[in-house]
């Protein structure tokens, strides 16, 4: 090989680092505002007492784990993402079957059902908050008292406040599942189906065997996206109950913005946020699995 | 014809489906139309028992938000909507053409080379859309506090990037690996070095896809509100944290919130379904076509 050559070898092997450069530079700005913050997660940083800033280990993290407030609002976003993902994706795929089943009206639908999905999730929240008063002004306690239902307290009770943040989160999420459901349905084989009807299937034997085994790759995906979400979500929330009352619908993320914005214990609050990051780490590397094994199962 | 034979001649089939796809949309559609309904309401109409479906309809929800800081009753106090709705312009607008300045080469790179680490490399932007907003925006906080940047459009364009530099690589990455190599393989043959692929075959080419991630990562600045809130001071804020300064400690303003939901949702919403083909593609990063 000439030098020339050799020379243009090695510019060819470097482009690709070289295309990536402004991308990485931005990547740099987020690595390192987030290795800064696993710094400070080990220190007690608390901005209303800069003096006595020290490093302190894994104090941080040893308190906030032992602390009550811990349990319960560990409860709450478990909790809380398992009832979400299941009411989601359960409604979802039962949507995307409906509208897979040539009903008149259904483009009209698909499309009206993207206005919620791409709602800000706090424009949603407020939306709700004034449909949810808790006097017989609001609108859904009006409509449920035809249904003999009392006025219920929607962000002031415990139960209220653990619904409507539900309600607000399927309401915005509930057509992502069905979308992405909806467009595995379309794109299905037809072979199976043709084989099921020959033989003779039920509808609902056809649904157990041969729809459902070939979704579960897409339901995954959907479970997935929904469950990563669901352990972070903030907006909904802040914007409704601010994790009252009496901290039952306190997640993660608001414990983590209560020991930042609000009592300024910067170092504890990120370390707060570390350990939700475990948790989505751990989540996602589990789910990840079981879409693998779906995907291959479907390959087969 | 009664209701009971209408449904008969319909059938049972018929009618169930029928009920269905109504409950469906008013789900869907019903807090669209109430929150409009609310927010031409004045505030007498909008607290009454049992609520109103029939009342004289008034403008001035959005007179006020348009007037935003300038004139009338407690002028300190009040949102400053169009300044809100202007900086929401201008920080979307500047994080995606950053994103997308940074993201055209480095998806070309992700879709066209092997190198060491590559796979590596695109899983970390995936990642960094998973991880809880405080373990960035806590730092980041404290950075802009030291620097400056705090409450200005520049500290938020670049605390958007973890919002839009990781979806745009993927979808355009996703994008440009439709196109098929014979193309490009084809043009290297009549002399075109990489550049010349990037910019005459790979970029006419995915225009569309191009033009579908822009109008996406613009949506998705646009319903940002957790950087913003704690980044963001009165002069910078986005509408989505300014929509929740309607509720003050003394009183919460309805039917201004209303005007100002449905003002801060309106440009997204005509934005979706521009690119609804696309949506479900974008919402996640190009794993579902």
């Amino acid at each position: 090989m000439t030098t020339r050559k050799r020379r243009r070898w090695r510019r060819e092997a470097a482009l690709p680092y070289l295309l990536l450069t402004p991308a990485l530079i931005l990547l740099a700005g987020m690595v390192y505002p987030f290795g800064l913050g696993l710094y400070y997660s080990l220190t007690n940083y608390w901005l209303q007492y800069p003096n006595r800033f020290r490093f302190i280990w894994f104090d941080n993290y040893v308190a906030l784990l032992t602390e009550p407030l811990f349990a319960r609002a560990l409860r709450f976003t478990l909790g809380f993402t398992l009832a979400a993902v299941v009411l989601q994706v359960g409604l979802g795929l039962a949507v995307a079957l409906f509208l897979h089943a040539r009903i008149p009206g259904r483009k009209a639908l698909r499309a009206l059902m993207l206005l919620p999905l791409m709602m800000p999730p706090v424009i949603s929240a407020l939306m709700w908050k004034i449909m949810m008063a808790s006097t017989n002004a609001g609108i859904l306690n009006y409509m449920l008292s035809f249904a003999g239902v009392a006025p219920i307290n929607w962000f002031g009770s415990t139960n209220g406040a653990i619904a409507s943040i539900l309600i607000i989160d399927t309401w915005g999420n509930l057509p992502f599942v069905a979308l992405i459901l909806l467009g595995a349905l379309q794109a299905l084989p037809t072979e199976p189906y043709e084989a099921a009807r020959v033989d003779g299937a039920s509808p609902l034997a056809t649904l157990r065997y041969i729809t459902l085994p070939l979704l579960s790759p897409f339901i995954l995906l959907a479970v997935t996206f929904r469950t990563m979400d669901s352990l972070r979500i903030f907006d909904v929330i802040y914007a409704t109950t601010m994790g009252g009352p009496n901290d039952a619908t306190t997640n993660l993320q608001i414990m983590a913005l209560q020991y930042s914005f609000q009592w300024y214990q910067m170092g504890k609050g990120i370390a707060m946020a570390i350990i939700l990051l475990v948790l989505v780490v751990i989540a996602s590397a589990l789910l990840m699995r079981l879409w693998n094994q779906a995907a291959e199962r479907t390959m087969e | 014809m009664t209701s009971r034979d209408w449904f008969r001649r319909l059938g049972v089939r018929n009618s169930v489906v029928l009920l269905a796809a109504a409950v469906l949309l008013i789900w869907t559609v019903f807090p669209f139309v109430w929150i409009l309904l609310t927010s031409l309401k004045n505030p007498g109409d909008i607290i009454s028992v049992p609520p109103k479906f029939v009342f004289t309809p008034t403008t001035d929800n959005y007179a006020a938000l348009v007037m935003g800081e300038q004139r009338g009753q407690y002028a300190s106090t009040r949102p400053d909507f169009p300044r809100f709705f202007l900086n929401s312009i201008i920080i979307s607008i500047g994080a995606v053409a950053l994103s997308v300045a940074a993201g055209i080469p480095a998806a070309y790179a992700l879709a066209r080379f092997t190198f060491p680490l590559k796979n590596a490399l695109a899983f970390v932007f995936m990642s960094f859309r998973f991880v809880p907003f405080l373990a960035f925006v806590i730092p980041l906080y404290l950075l802009y506090q030291r620097v400056g940047l705090y409450n200005t459009h520049a500290g938020l364009i670049f605390a958007y990037q973890l919002i839009t530099l990781p979806f745009t690589v993927w979808m355009l990455r996703s994008f440009f690996q439709e196109i098929p190599l014979e193309i490009q393989e084809a043009a290297k043959i009549d002399g075109c070095s990489w550049l010349g692929v990037l910019t005459r075959v790979i970029l006419p080419l995915s225009m569309p896809g191009i033009s579908v991630t822009v109008i996406l990562g613009f949506i998705f600045c646009w319903n940002a509100f957790n950087y913003p809130l704690m980044l963001a001071g009165r002069q910078t804020f986005p509408v989505t944290v300014g929509a929740i300064q309607f509720i003050s400690y003394e009183q919460v303003l309805w039917g201004q919130m209303a005007a100002a939901t449905i003002v801060a949702a309106l440009p997204q919403l005509v934005l979706s379904l521009m690119v609804q083909k696309y949506i479900v593609r974008g919402l996640t990063m190009g794993a579902v076509r």
